[in-house]
């Protein structure tokens, strides 16, 4: 018989935005709070998303078919493989290319000086390995069968840099073993061979005649079908070293690389949580600030009882209001974060790679911060005596 | 023509103190359709207690309240909260406006928890700005408007959805002479209009013009409790 109060939806979510709109200053400094927050996460999570995706784009274009088997260094001494090895792994089904290195302790140094450059060694080179590792030369040419039995040197791109050598006018020659190479190349960056970098290449037929390394290969580079990597990689060790197959390491240099993107991992999280941080004292904030125009808003409280407001229609309205403001917090921190994220991938000559999830997530958990924070408030706000309340609340 | 639209019936109202404070004594009250009374008491006589019972904005010690004919007492907060909205109009001495709705805004909240639609609301709260003399004024904010101009706007809410009574407490409280009797002049105009008005007051001179006087002191009404219109004009005490 009695007819109770109703109250549109509608009306509910504009009656909450005019109590927003009402009070700006204090709607868009309370909102901030949830905003800093909220777009920490998402550059976080936005940055290191597209590092992420960066480094996906890098290892594509590089390829994660480069294997790269060598004999296993436990032992006191190493001992070299076979030299039928890297003809026995390129008949293996499935293997684009091979190539064998052989390292030695040659150190080198310029002609025109009179000591060596520490840290960068000789290393004797089967002419595949270019194709292998798929590398370019950024002047010159590398070695090839015609130049595999001369005196001439390929410069890996740091050797060259510490070598001082970056470009080949006047015909520079290096001091290997005391004899002189001249340089016909040098190599662009390695991103998954970082060691051959730091490498001066020889021809393996130049090496052993003129400086009498031994034949046996201390590394053999691998190409293989990118599908059949996992059925072709046990085979390589036992054709490599049919006698003892333990004796030999298959290695992915682009592995490496790929770690390095967990590794990333656990800083991302660390700052995912002072986010987090961000975002709860965002939240405290807005409980705080409701609690405090709970107060102020006694008068209005008491009159929307008046105007036939049930205690659920107040409480959903003061929820309903912590929970837009935190919204707005999260679109306006969605926003800044992914301004954060473009500009820094741009910088860093990334794609930009800003997860949707990521995104939508940000602003779910703005909203339900904001909800929980609502509730205490809001549960003030219903249960004030409407008496009081209409009376200013002094009695 | 003189059913009840509002009645007390032995209501007492006490809050809790050692001793209990007794704010109400045992009031019998009856508020007639097409009535006009001034509820005149000075401060601390208990008539905002009256006020809030009769407005069901609080629950009697004991007693009973009827409000439009139903028994509003034992009714759960959505039931008491409809009761308020529809059968009840409220105008307060602080106007209680919204600062940041516009005078038609302001007064289509008065339909705001009926569930009518907003366009309708506007409607109504403009008709309803017209019958109080500021249809010229519809779109102000309540910062532009003079104290009078307010209350006008407080009294044009009450009036929406028609309710069977309107409560009106210490109306012209912060307002000086001149508008206050404006506003009385204006109380005067709707009860001819047809609308139940009861005005509480502690200003004696107010309750001159007012075709019923209830006094009370010390939460007892001394004089008109009864609903006999037109006969207690002896407002001398």
């Amino acid at each position: 018989m009695m007819d109770r109060s109703k109250l549109r939806a509608r009306d509910v979510v504009s009656t909450s935005v005019v109590g927003l709109r009402s009070r700006r200053g204090r709607t868009a400094l309370t909102a901030l709070g949830i905003a800093i927050g909220i777009a920490s996460m998402v550059a976080v999570v936005g940055i290191s998303s597209s590092s992420k995706a960066a480094l996906i784009a890098q290892l594509d274009s590089l390829g994660t078919n480069l294997l790269r088997v060598e004999a296993s260094s436990t032992g006191i001494s190493i001992e070299p493989l076979p030299i039928e090895a890297e003809p026995m792994i390129r008949r293996v089904e499935n293997v684009d290319a091979a190539a064998a290195v052989i390292s030695t302790e040659f150190e080198v140094r310029r002609n025109d000086r009179d000591t060596n450059v520490v840290g960068i060694n000789a290393m004797a080179a089967s002419p595949e390995l270019f194709e292998t590792l798929r590398v370019d030369t950024t002047a010159g040419r590398p070695l090839d069968d015609g130049l595999r039995a001369l005196p001439v040197v390929v410069l890996g791109d740091v050797a060259a840099i510490r070598l001082g050598i970056t470009d080949l006018e006047g015909g520079p020659v290096i001091d290997v073993g005391g004899q002189d190479f001249v340089v016909v190349g040098i190599l662009d960056e390695l991103p998954l061979n970082p060691d051959i970098s730091r490498k001066v290449l020889i021809g393996d037929q130049a090496a052993i005649e003129l400086l009498g390394v031994e034949p046996n290969p201390t590394a053999i580079y691998v190409r293989v079908d990118p599908d059949l990597i996992n059925e072709t990689r046990p085979l390589l060790a036992p054709t490599a070293h049919p006698g003892r197959p333990a004796k030999v390491d298959v290695s992915r240099p682009s592995d490496l690389l790929e770690a390095r993107a967990e590794v990333d991992q656990n800083l991302q999280n660390l700052l995912l949580a002072l986010g987090g941080v961000a975002l709860l004292v965002g939240g405290v904030g807005i409980a705080n600030v409701m609690v405090i125009s709970v107060l102020e808003r006694r008068g209005e409280i008491g009159l929307r009882r008046a105007l036939g407001a049930t205690r659920g229609h107040i409480r959903s309205q003061f929820v309903l209001e912590a929970a837009l403001l935190s919204g707005l917090g999260g679109v306006l921190g969605i926003l800044l974060g992914s301004g954060i994220t473009i500009g820094y991938a741009r910088r860093q000559g990334w794609v930009v790679d800003l997860p949707p999830l990521a995104l939508a997530s940000g602003l779910g958990a703005a909203l339900v911060i904001g909800m929980l924070a609502g509730f205490y408030p809001a549960a003030k706000a219903a249960r004030l005596d409407p008496a009081l309340a209409v009376s200013g609340g002094s009695n | 023509m003189s059913s009840a639209v509002l009645e007390l019936r032995d209501v007492s109202k006490s809050y809790a103190g050692s001793p209990p404070i007794e704010v109400l004594k045992e009031i019998d009250l009856k508020i007639s359709e097409g009535e006009l009374v001034a509820i005149v008491g000075p401060s601390g006589s208990g008539k905002s207690t009256l006020l809030n019972m009769m407005g069901a904005l609080d629950r009697p010690t004991s007693g009973e309240v009827l409000i439009d004919g139903t028994v509003v007492n034992g009714l759960r907060d959505p039931s008491l909260s409809g009761v308020r909205g529809r059968r009840l109009g409220f105008v307060f001495q602080q106007f209680h406006l919204l600062p940041g709705l516009s005078a038609t805004e302001n007064v289509a909240t008065g339909l705001l928890y009926h569930g009518t639609r907003g366009r309708a609301r506007k409607a109504a709260a403009r008709e309803a700005l017209e019958r109080v003399g500021l249809g010229h004024r519809l779109d102000q904010k309540p910062g532009k408007l003079s104290g009078g101009e307010r209350q006008r706007v407080a009294i044009a809410r009450a009036l929406l959805g028609d309710p069977a009574i309107v409560l009106a407490d210490e109306p012209t409280g912060n307002l000086d002479s001149q508008t206050t009797a404006e506003i009385v002049e204006l109380f005067l105009e709707l009860n001819e209009q047809g609308s139940t008005i009861v005005m509480i007051t502690h200003d004696q001179d107010l309750t001159r013009s007012m075709p019923r006087v209830v006094e009370i002191l010390d939460g007892e009404i001394l004089d008109g409790a009864a609903a006999e219109p037109d006969t207690d004009e002896d407002d001398a005490l």
